[in-house]
C-alpha cells in the first residue's frame, strides 16, 4: 500500500514537471472573460517607459483590444534573435514587434511579415522611413520612429575663426587645419568608425554625399566606382590625418567622449546627442551646433542615414488579432500619439507635421534645423541579405581605414563579395 | 522462493529508480540531447532561414566542404588555435608560480587565496569592456602606465592594429583565468603529502631537485586536468572577442564566426556544421589529453 502511494506520487511529479514544461511555451492569448482580444507588443527596453504610458492609453481608449507589453533587452543583435527564434518557429506567442529598421527586408523575404499596405495611412509620413519600411513594393512595416545622423559642430570654435560653416568635407578640413591647437581642439574629425554597423551607417554618408551608392536600382552592387572610392578614400584621410588615433575603435559612446572633452571640432552622431553631449559633465554645453554633412566634391546633395524602429505584425497570427493589430498601430502612428510620444521620450516622429509643431518647437527648438537634416534621410541598402552585405562593408572598409589594404582594393573585394551574395539564391 | 522473492524486490526497486529518475533524463533529452543530434541534423541540411521556399533540402557534407574552402573560416580556425596556445602557455607559467607561492605558509595567505579568484570571478564580458577602455587611445590606464615608465613616447591605440588586438586579447584573457589555472594546481599540490618532501630533504636533496623529481611528478596529473579545461575554454573562446574587437583586425575566433553564421546570416546549416566542427576539435583536444594522462596513471 505504501509503494502504491509513493509510486503514485512519483507519477504525479513527473507529469507536474512535464506540465510545467509545457506551461513555459504556452501562455493563453484571448482573455475569455470579457471577449477583448490581447495583443502582445515586443520591443526594446530602450523606449519601454514611454511607450508603457502610451499602450496604457491605447488600452483605456476602446475597449475592445488590451495591449500587453513584452520588454526586450535593449540591443538590437539580442532584439534581432529573439524575434527570429520566434517567428521561424511559426510561434504566434508575440503579435506586434517592434523591429530595427535594418532587418525589415530580411524578416519580410522570410514570409514573416504581415502585409500592411492601404491598411497604414503613410502619406503624411517622412518618406524615408516609408521606403525603408517597403519591400517588393508591399508596406510591411510601419515606421514607428526614426532617427539619422546630424553633423555636430564647434560654433564657439567656427565664431571665434570668423568661418562660414563648411558644405563639403574638404572645407571642413581646411577649417580642421585652422582650428586644431585653438580653444583645446586636438582633432579635426570624430565619427565612428569600428567595425560594426556603426561604420555602415558612416561609410554609406560619405559615399551618397559623392554622388555613389552601394546597389543601382536594379539592386545590381556598384560599389568599386570612382565616386565610392573618391568617398572612401576622404574617409581615410580624416581616419590618417584629422580623427583620434583609435577611431577605428571608435563607436558611438567613445567618440561622444572625446567630443564631449571638447577636444574635437565636430563630430557625427545621432540626433539624440543634440541634448545628450550637452548633459552633465560635458565640457561642451552650449557649444554646439547642428548643421547638415558635407559633400564630397562629386556630390550635389548630402544624405544622412536612416535609423529607428518600425511596427511589424507577426504573419502567423488569426485575422482577428491581425485586425486588432492594425487598429495598434493606427493609434500608434497617429499624429496625436506621435507628438505625444515625442515629448515624453524625444525620439524623432515619423509624422511630417510634428516637427512643424509649435508645442513640439517649443519644448526641443532642435527640430527646426534637424527637420531639413532628416528630410534628406535615406535608408541603408535594403537587401534580405542584409547582415550579410553589412558584414561585407565593415570588414572591407574596416581594412582599408587601418591601412590593412588600400581603398581600391578593399572596394574591388567588397564588390565581388556583393556581387557574389547576388548570385547565390 | 526466496531468490525469486529477491528478484522480484530487485525489480520493482529498479522500476521506482527509473520513474524517480525520468523527470531529470526527460529534461535531459529536452535540453541537451534534442539540441545537439538537432545541430548535426542541421549541418547536413542547406538551412538558410531567410530563403524558406527553398525547403531545406538535403545536402549531405557540403557544409562541411565549404568549411575548407571559405578563407574566413581557415583565417579563424588559425587565429583561435594561436590565441588558444599562446594564452594556455602564459597561463600555466604564471598559475603554476602563483600556486607554488601560495601553497607556502605565510602570513595573510587566505586572504591572497581569496583576492586572487577575483579576476576570474567577474563575467567575461564584464572584464572585457573594463579592458576595453584600459586600452582606450584617450584616457587608458595601459597607455598611461607605459607612458610613465617611458616604454611608449605617445599613446597609441592598441586594439587597432592586428598585432596590438592579438596582444590585448592574449593579456586580458591571462589576467582573467591564470587564477583559475592557480587554484587548481594548488589543489594538486596540497595532496603531496609533507612526508615526502621531508624524505627529500634527509636524501639530500636541493630546492630545485625537489621541485623536479616530488613537485612535478605529483601534481602532473592536477596539471593535466587543468590544461584540458584550459584548452578546451581558449578554443570556444567568444565573449572576450566579440566585446573588446567584433572580430575586427583579423581576431575573429571560430565561436564568433560560427554566431555569426547562425544567429547573424540565418544560415542554419553552415553555422551548425560549423558548430559541429568546433566539436569535433574540441573533442579531439580531449582525447589528446585523456591519452596522456592515461598513460601517467598506468604508470
Amino acid at each position: 500500500m505504501k509503494k502504491r502511494v509513493k509510486q503514485t506520487v512519483a507519477c504525479a511529479a513527473i507529469v507536474a514537471m512535464s506540465a510545467s514544461l509545457v506551461a513555459c511555451g504556452n501562455s493563453s492569448s484571448k482573455d475569455e472573460s470579457n471577449g477583448k482580444v490581447t495583443l502582445k507588443f515586443s520591443f526594446d527596453q530602450g523606449v519601454g517607459e514611454p511607450t508603457q504610458k502610451i499602450v496604457d492609453e491605447f488600452n483605456k481608449s476602446q475597449d475592445k483590444i488590451q495591449v500587453e507589453t513584452v520588454l526586450l533587452p535593449q540591443d538590437a543583435n539580442q532584439v534581432h534573435d529573439d524575434f527570429v527564434n520566434k517567428l521561424a518557429s511559426e510561434d504566434t506567442s508575440v503579435d506586434v514587434m517592434g523591429l530595427d529598421c535594418i532587418y525589415v527586408s530580411e524578416f519580410a523575404s522570410a514570409g514573416w511579415l504581415m502585409d500592411l499596405t492601404d491598411k497604414v495611412e503613410t502619406s503624411n509620413m517622412l518618406e524615408g522611413p516609408v521606403a525603408g519600411g517597403t519591400y517588393d513594393g508591399k508596406l510591411v512595416a510601419a515606421p514607428w520612429f526614426t532617427n539619422s545622423s546630424v553633423m555636430f559642430y564647434r560654433k564657439d570654435v567656427l565664431e571665434q575663426l570668423n568661418a562660414e560653416v563648411p558644405t563639403t568635407w574638404e572645407g571642413w578640413m581646411e577649417l580642421a587645419d585652422k582650428a586644431v591647437g585653438t580653444n583645446g581642439i586636438e582633432y579635426g574629425a570624430d565619427f565612428q568608425a569600428a567595425q560594426s554597423e556603426a561604420l555602415v551607417t558612416n561609410w554609406v554618408e560619405y559615399i551618397w554625399g559623392n554622388g555613389g551608392d552601394v546597389f543601382d536600382e536594379s539592386g545590381n552592387p556598384i560599389v568599386d566606382s570612382e565616386n565610392n572610392i573618391e568617398a572612401t578614400q576622404i574617409m581615410k584621410d580624416l581616419v590618417d590625418k584629422y580623427a583620434p588615433a583609435g577611431i577605428t575603435t571608435y563607436a558611438e559612446t567613445e567618440s561622444e567622449q572625446v567630443f564631449k572633452e571638447g577636444k574635437c571640432l565636430f563630430i557625427r552622431d545621432w540626433s539624440g546627442f543634440w541634448s545628450s553631449g550637452q548633459d552633465e559633465g560635458s565640457k561642451v554645453s552650449g557649444k554646439i551646433a547642428a548643421t547638415k554633412l558635407p559633400t564630397g566634391p562629386k556630390g550635389e546633395e548630402s544624405h544622412t542615414c536612416l535609423g529607428g524602429l518600425d511596427l511589424v505584425v507577426n504573419n502567423a497570427i488569426s485575422d482577428q488579432k491581425k485586425d486588432a493589430a492594425i487598429e495598434f498601430i493606427s493609434y500608434m502612428t497617429s499624429k496625436e500619439t506621435q507628438k505625444k510620444m515625442t515629448l515624453i521620450s524625444s525620439q524623432p516622429p515619423v509624422i511630417k507635421d510634428v516637427y512643424t509643431d509649435e508645442e513640439i518647437l517649443a519644448e526641443i527648438p532642435f527640430y527646426a534645423d534637424f527637420y531639413d537634416i532628416i528630410m534628406t534621410g535615406k535608408s541603408r541598402p535594403l537587401s534580405p541579405k542584409y547582415a550579410k552585405v553589412s558584414d561585407a562593408i565593415q570588414r572591407n572598409i574596416h581594412q582599408a581605414l587601418t591601412g590593412e589594404t588600400d581603398v581600391k582594393t578593399a572596394l574591388t573585394a567588397l564588390q565581388s563579395g556583393l556581387e557574389e551574395l547576388s548570385k547565390e539564391k | 522462493m526466496k531468490k525469486k522473492k529477491f528478484n522480484s524486490l530487485e525489480r520493482t526497486e529498479s522500476r521506482t529508480a527509473w520513474i524517480m529518475m525520468a523527470p531529470a533524463l526527460i529534461v535531459l533529452a529536452v535540453v541537451a540531447v534534442y539540441p545537439i543530434l538537432r545541430t548535426f541534423w542541421l549541418s547536413f541540411h542547406q538551412m538558410q532561414l531567410t530563403d524558406p521556399g527553398s525547403g531545406y533540402p538535403f545536402i549531405g557534407l557540403k557544409n562541411y566542404i565549404d568549411i575548407f574552402r571559405d578563407s574566413r573560416a581557415l583565417e579563424s580556425i588559425g587565429f583561435t588555435l594561436k590565441f588558444t596556445v599562446t594564452t594556455v602557455v602564459f597561463e600555466l607559467l604564471i598559475g603554476f608560480t602563483a600556486a607554488l607561492i601560495m601553497n607556502k605558509a605565510f602570513k595573510g595567505r587566505g586572504i591572497v587565496r581569496a583576492a586572487i579568484l577575483i579576476p576570474w570571478a567577474i563575467p567575461t564580458s564584464v572584464s572585457a569592456l573594463m579592458w576595453k577602455f584600459i586600452y582606450n587611445d584617450q584616457y587608458g590606464l595601459f597607455n598611461d602606465i607605459l607612458y610613465k615608465l617611458g616604454v611608449i613616447d605617445s599613446y597609441k591605440a592598441w586594439l587597432s592594429t592586428a598585432d596590438g588586438s592579438f596582444m590585448a586579447l592574449v593579456i586580458t584573457d591571462i589576467w582573467k583565468t591564470a587564477p583559475y589555472m592557480a587554484l587548481l594546481i594548488l589543489a594538486g599540490l596540497q595532496m603531496i603529502s609533507e612526508s615526502l618532501y621531508e624524505s627529500a630533504k634527509i636524501d639530500g636533496a636541493n630546492a630545485v631537485q625537489r621541485l623536479l623529481f616530488v613537485t612535478l611528478p605529483n601534481v602532473k596529473s592536477t596539471v593535466m586536468v587543468a590544461l584540458l579545461f584550459r584548452t578546451l575554454d581558449a578554443f570556444r573562446v567568444f565573449d572576450l572577442v566579440s566585446v573588446m574587437t567584433g572580430g575586427a583586425n583579423k581576431t575573429e575566433s571560430v565561436s564568433l564566426y560560427a554566431y555569426n553564421n547562425l544567429m547573424k546570416f540565418l544560415d542554419f546549416g553552415y553555422g551548425s556544421a560549423m558548430a559541429v566542427m568546433i566539436f569535433v576539435i574540441v573533442f579531439i583536444i580531449s582525447l589528446l589529453y585523456m591519452r596522456a594522462m592515461g598513460d601517467q596513471l598506468s604508470e
